[in-house]
């Protein structure tokens, strides 16, 4: 309670509610130029339909009279078969009652039969009537319209191909102009924001100071369950941009190590830093485990923690819960506030998933989809709270090597692409080796090695702790 | 179809894209949770407009007035269970809030309506953030047992404040002008509308944020809490909305029926819990619309159908063996609840549907 109260911590949250909004604007801001363009594309649309109405009976009477009128006349009896179709049905239905009933009855029901084919007869009579009707209409119209003239449709297309480009360029004054007014008010906004966080940064001094190119640093981080010392004492320091790889035998603590960052445990001893995106140093052990996600650090778990029940695309808005500003009221009655958020929201959650590739299972249920793909979605969760740092417990547990290898393609991708700096727990060797740049390596809580793969692999205690003591 | 059609139709696809998208708009509209909503209201409105002109029993009327109560407390226990996976046994206590707030603010006290629903979301709330609070560390059959607990001491505390509650018809105002009197029928109108309204909260809640966390800490409490999700506050914020639900539906049961006596009838008390709990499980955990048909089953079909049949009415009791049966049989075959019923019978229907399309268009363009 007392860490809760103090000035510093206050302050940090401020900082990040600031950080937040800023990042918020900044995506309001990217995204601004899409919504523009699909306004008025929204309005060229229209336009160019009424034109296309327009144009339509005059493209066809001038390039091909013929295969218009005969358009026509299949088009009026398609309409006219469908509502023959339901006659015919009506009919058939009630011809099947009578003879239910005759049946019942013990009477002969072959009038019932012949009613039933005087009726169909005359349907294909009536259809045949309506054919010829329609032939010589279309005869009618031919006779009528037997000069090859292009010209006034020709006039036509001129005419609104002139219309069109002067309503796009009205459309593109228009909505410029509110994009660029827009843009301007966000602006000032996130320079004022901007320009709190600067002051606030320096009102608060720091009260502990990482290396620049240092994110998390674990020291001396002690975890005992009763007397079961799971993690002893354990110090390592992962540089930004960086694919650090956990690893040892089962039981070696892992992810009790993993879960003591996370705050999922408190741990019993030890200190562990992490540098914001404000790079503001700060004690995770000061905060709430619901708190650490917007710190900047998300995570994966080692049995996938999907929610089953609802979509794909929901599962990656609830990582963004955080996210929204809008309150319960707000919620309660889904105001304009929380629809605008859900859009940018679940724009940025269709980036991520077709970053993943998983576009194509968006609004699918999570419930049966195949286990490499969830792996990926709870990459892609991960990813959805634009982390500095994505913990990854044993992402290749239960992938085959292709998956493996895929997984390794990928992981890299995220560190080079985004920018995000990866600690990971893995058993499969291969995979640590490949992609990790440094490792560490535990063994009952306690660090046996510390260096680039090659290193690792040389060192002795590593051997002996997977191998076992081996006489020479 | 020969190829000049073919070439004709696609030329004018972008005219029928405009008429489709006429059309979509009043199909968008139609699909609406809300629209659905309002049908709902306006169909309970007429019963009662019904009534009025004699065309169906008064007693029947009451029946789905009392129901619809029921169905406000099914809202709150909806969200709670089917969203946060808490089980709470006691709703009948926190209905007693309600209840005890409305005669406490009109009769004892001679306030008015609105300041007597205020009071009584007060007392719901308070109650709802203190137990919570305390309760809310576990989770599951401890819940469920911590809840039926308390809400046994609040119906001991507030029956020995006062045994009888009774309202009288002239205590009921608006506004605290005399003159205006809100009669039974006023009464059931306003409950149609709270209804409407925290039906329309509901299914937005359950679309939102909110509605979304909870899923997400039902499921898995670790990966909720990895992506910011505050148990605490989650289960708070659930346990607290199905506590002020509950109160509103005390509230507008006391000004519907008027009259509760503790040491005759048996309303607050244990088996009220489990059949709210009954009627959520029938219909559907999480869908607002199998709430409120399980409502209609528990508490509607023996009021306002089985009473009338001389053998039910003879013996009572084989009204809720009845009842016993159907909750057996639903969560035997459909343990997601008549809505999962419902959602069968919608596919099977577009299937009939789509064939008959393709009888007529062929299978192509079906």
């Amino acid at each position: 309670m007392a860490k809760i109260l103090d000035k510093n911590h206050s302050n940090h949250t401020k900082l990040v509610k600031l950080r937040q909004s800023y990042d918020w604007l900044s995506e309001e801001l990217i995204g601004l130029t899409e919504i523009y363009e699909s306004k008025k594309q929204k309005e060229l649309n229209k336009f160019i339909a009424s034109a296309n109405k327009k144009l339509e009976k005059s493209a066809f009477l001038a390039c091909d009279k013929e295969g218009y009128a005969q358009s026509e006349l299949e088009a009026k009896l398609q309409k006219y078969d469908v509502r023959a179709y339901m006659s015919q049905r009506k009919i058939n239905h009630s011809a099947v009652k009578a003879i239910f009933k005759a049946v019942a009855a013990g009477e002969d029901y072959s009038a019932v039969l012949e009613k039933r084919s005087a009726e169909m007869k005359a349907l294909n009579e009536k259809r045949a009537k309506y054919i010829a009707a329609l032939e010589s209409k279309k005869q009618a119209f031919l006779a009528k319209n037997n000069v090859t003239d292009t010209a006034p449709y020709d006039a036509l297309k001129a005419e609104l191909d002139a219309q069109y480009s002067a309503k796009k360029k009205e459309l593109d004054e228009k909505y410029g102009a509110k994009q660029a007014a827009h843009a301007a008010k966000l602006e000032a906004k996130r320079s004022k924001i901007s320009a709190q966080i600067a002051e606030l940064k320096k009102n608060s001094p720091a009260a502990y100071t990482l290396p620049d190119d240092v994110l998390l640093e674990v020291k001396g981080l002690k975890m005992y369950f009763g007397g079961l010392k799971a993690v002893d004492d354990l110090n390592f320091t992962v540089k930004k941009g960086e694919i650090f790889g956990l690893i040892g035998p089962n039981g070696a603590g892992k992810t009790t190590v993993f879960n003591c960052i996370t705050q999922f445990y408190k741990p019993t001893g030890g200190e562990i830093h992490f540098a914001t995106k404000d790079k503001e140093v700060i004690s995770l052990t000061d905060f709430e485990v619901h708190d650490i996600v917007l710190q900047g650090i998300s995570r994966t778990f080692q049995n996938i923690e999907v929610v089953k029940e609802v979509s794909v695309l929901d599962n990656l808005l609830i990582a963004a819960t955080r996210h929204y500003s809008s309150n319960l009221f707000v919620q309660m009655l889904h105001l304009p506030l929380l629809r605008r958020e859900e859009r940018m929201i679940t724009a940025r959650a269709d980036k991520i998933l077709n970053y993943m590739d998983l576009y194509s299972y968006r609004d699918r249920l999570a419930w049966g989809l195949p286990y490499g793909v969830l792996k990926r979605i709870e990459i892609a969760r991960a990813l959805m709270c634009n982390p500095q740092l994505i913990i990854l417990d044993e992402p290749a547990a239960g992938l085959n090597e292709s998956e493996t290898k895929d997984l390794a393609a990928l992981i890299n991708k995220i560190r080079t692409e985004l920018g995000c700096t990866i600690l990971l727990v893995e058993h499969d060797m291969s995979l640590v080796m490949n992609i990790c740049d440094h490792i560490c390596a535990i063994s009952f809580g306690r660090k046996l090695a510390d260096g680039t793969p090659a290193e690792v692999q040389a060192s002795k205690e590593v051997q002996e702790a997977y191998l076992g003591v081996g006489g020479e | 179809m020969s190829n000049r059609m073919n070439k004709y139709l696609s030329d004018s696809l972008l005219k029928q894209e405009s008429e489709r998208q006429g059309a979509e708009l009043w199909g968008k509209l139609i699909k609406r949770p809300t629209f659905s909503f309002a049908v709902f209201a306006v169909v309970m409105i007429l019963i009662q407009a019904l009534s009025k002109a004699g065309l169906i029993g008064s007693s029947f009327v009451n029946a789905v007035g009392s129901t619809l109560i029921f169905c406000i407390v099914g809202l709150g226990f909806c969200l709670l269970l089917g969203y946060s996976a808490l089980a709470s046994l006691g709703t009948a206590g926190f209905i007693a809030i309600g209840s005890y707030s409305a005669y406490y603010c009109l009769a004892e006290w001679g306030l008015t309506i609105g300041i007597g629903f205020i009071v009584a979301i007060l007392f719901a709330v308070v109650i709802g953030i203190a137990v919570g609070y305390i309760s809310l560390r576990i989770e599951g059959i401890y819940l469920a047992i911590v809840t039926l607990g308390i809400s046994e001491i609040i119906k001991e505390l507030l029956s020995a404040l006062c045994d009888t509650i009774k309202i009288k018809g002239t205590q009921i105002t608006l506004l605290g002008i005399e003159s205006i009197k809100l009669k039974t029928d006023v009464i059931y109108y306003g409950i149609v509308v709270i209804l409407f309204i925290l039906m329309f909260v509901t299914q937005n809640l359950m679309n939102s944020p909110t509605g979304r966390a909870m899923l997400a800490m039902k499921n898995s409490t670790s990966a909720a809490q990895a992506f910011g999700v505050s148990l605490m506050k989650y289960r708070l914020m659930a346990f607290t909305i199905s506590i002020i639900y509950a109160s509103i539906a005390g509230f507008m049961y006391m000004l519907y029926i008027r009259y509760v006596s503790n040491s005759m009838g048996n309303l607050f008390t244990l088996s009220m819990s489990l059949n709210v709990l009954g009627a959520v499980i029938i219909g559907g955990m999480k869908s607002i619309w199998g709430t409120i048909g399980g409502m209609f089953i528990i508490y509607g079909i023996d009021q306002m159908f089985l009473q009338d049949i001389p053998f039910f009415n003879e013996n009572p009791t084989f009204i809720t063996l009845f009842c016993g049966i159907l909750v057996i049989v639903v969560v035997m075959f459909y343990p997601g609840g008549l809505a999962q019923l419902a959602l069968e019978l919608k596919y099977k229907l577009a299937s009939r549907k789509q064939k008959i399309k393709e009888g007529i268009y062929g299978k192509d363009l079906g």
